[in-house]
């Protein structure tokens, strides 16, 4: 269970706060998808979540104890049980899929064998049935840069679930690809959050999307929590709520 | 109305008033070009032709002169390469020790190499270490400064990956960054060891050995046309070291 309690963060040189006083509760087994604006505090919520980013006041409690409390090393072990996609895939250019997987393990390897890249045949084996899973079984060997959006994402998914996480976040993992696409990409999200009982939080921008795959929809807008509930609640009025001023501009 | 701002005109006439007081402080004149024609003659009555006979005696010289220059650059890669995670603000961790890093390089690079050629010649000996040295220090400065500003203009977005997944700093920088850069820094190499084999040269007219050594001493004695495969050689050596390195960078790449 991740519980934000009146977290408020704010950047350096910044008035505005990025989150003022949010306090939410993620339960394990949701599919969250956070809606808002650009600039509402959705990338920054989920960074708080596996410490990415300090809050400046109020607390994250991870199944009951405080983030703030944890020592850099526990950080980073909490951050290797928790799966992270991005918009921009942030896959390391010139190394094959199976290697980009393979770096999964980065948080439990020791730095040698990190740095050696010495992987047991157990953990090959790991990534290349992953591969399998997001749909890449065929294209281990190839480089990452030669591969389509769509594709780039499966390898991140692929990466995250290389961790084992508990937790998996996405930061806008579809707002740079078509929208076919992106329905696959959620579709093999869902699937992934279903098979291994995950807490899933998603930022992204396409409602419908939100609509159809999440068990809870959070509206941020200026860092405040404007809305918090089903799919099926989220109306009309809601969502101008949330987007007010981007519809009317 | 012109495309050029005001300012541009103003930097044209500082451009223009500085190229003159140069010309005045090195004494350039124009008026001395048609002094050139007097070193066609010199190269054709004196260089030519080459004395093709002496190249079995330059074999071994010309593969000093390499190994200088591989040595040096090649252990100066190894130092420089992790020293420049430490020169890059993106990886140093910490400002002062940045900072400190940043300084360090800049007094290596700053020192030329012929400098430390003639200490090294003083303290170590005549011969080609001395040389190796001296290339060594200057170019850990030099490839220092150029590999930590690819760190520093690499693509943050696999550090984060890497930091999102749990890795220790260190090894989270090195594997986002270093395949990013990887091809310009064999291309930096590349042309360091093109320029250290033309300081190796220089560093041979100090006693620091190699073709360098063997060219200062034909030239001396007027021995032109000796120089004149010397050069020749070096020359050669040159292209095939770009050539190789074009090589070695298109496979990576």
């Amino acid at each position: 269970m991740i519980e934000f309690q009146d977290v408020t963060v704010y950047y350096p040189k910044s008035n505005e706060p990025a989150l003022s006083h949010i306090n939410l509760t993620f339960q394990q087994g949701e599919f969250v998808c956070v809606l808002g604006p650009s600039g509402a505090g959705k990338s920054t919520m989920i960074r708080t979540v596996n410490a990415l980013q300090p809050v400046t006041a109020g607390n994250i409690f991870i199944d009951g104890q405080d983030l703030d409390n944890w020592t850099s090393l526990e950080k980073r072990q909490w951050r290797s049980r928790t799966g992270m996609i991005f918009q921009h895939f942030h896959l390391i250019p010139r190394l094959s899929v199976e290697q980009n997987v393979l770096t999964g393990l980065f948080g439990y390897k020791h730095p040698m064998a990190a740095f050696a890249g010495v992987f047991s045949q157990s953990e090959k084996k790991k990534a290349r049935s992953i591969l399998q899973q997001v749909g890449l079984g065929e294209m281990a060997e190839r480089r990452v840069e030669w591969l389509s959006g769509g594709q780039k994402q499966r390898v991140g998914v692929a990466r995250a679930l290389m961790q084992e996480p508990d937790v998996f976040l996405g930061d806008e993992p579809v707002a740079s690809l078509d929208p076919g696409t992106a329905q696959s990409i959620f579709a093999l999200l869902k699937d992934v959050h279903v098979r291994n009982d995950l807490t899933t939080i998603i930022n992204v921008h396409d409602v419908a999307l939100a609509r159809s795959f999440a068990t809870r929809i959070v509206g941020l807008s200026h860092g405040k929590v404007i809305f918090d509930g089903k799919p099926d609640e989220l109306t009309e009025s809601g969502l101008e709520h949330i987007y007010g001023t981007v519809l009317q501009a | 109305m012109s495309w050029f701002r005001k300012r541009v005109w103003l930097y044209a006439v500082l451009l223009g008033l500085f190229t003159w007081w140069s010309m005045g402080k090195t004494e350039f004149e124009v008026s001395s070009f048609q002094e050139f024609s007097n070193a066609y003659s010199f190269i054709h009555d004196r260089f030519l032709p080459a004395s093709w006979e002496i190249l079995p005696t330059l074999i071994d010289p010309i593969l000093v002169t390499l190994a200088v220059a591989f040595l040096g650059t090649f252990i100066a890669l190894l130092i420089a390469l992790p020293l420049s995670f430490a020169a890059a603000k993106n990886t140093a961790g910490n400002r002062l020790f940045y900072y400190f890093n940043r300084f360090f390089l800049s007094v290596l690079r700053s020192v030329p190499e012929i400098v430390f050629g003639l200490i090294f010649v003083v303290v170590l000996g005549l011969g080609p270490f001395p040389a190796v040295m001296a290339i060594l220090l200057h170019n850990i400065g030099v490839l220092g400064k150029l590999i930590s500003e690819l760190i520093e203009a690499a693509d943050a977005g696999p550090q984060e990956a890497m930091q999102s997944v749990g890795a220790g700093r260190r090894i989270g920088n090195l594997f986002s960054i270093l395949p990013q850069i990887w091809p310009n820094v064999l291309s930096h190499y590349f042309y360091r060891f093109e320029v250290a084999i033309r300081t190796s040269l220089i560093l041979g007219f100090i006693g620091g050995g190699g073709i360098g050594q063997k060219l200062f001493n034909d030239f001396n004695s007027f021995n032109y046309t000796a120089v004149t495969v010397e050069v020749l050689l070096i020359m050669l050596l040159v292209i095939i070291v770009d050539l190789f390195g074009a090589f070695v960078r298109k496979r990576v790449i």
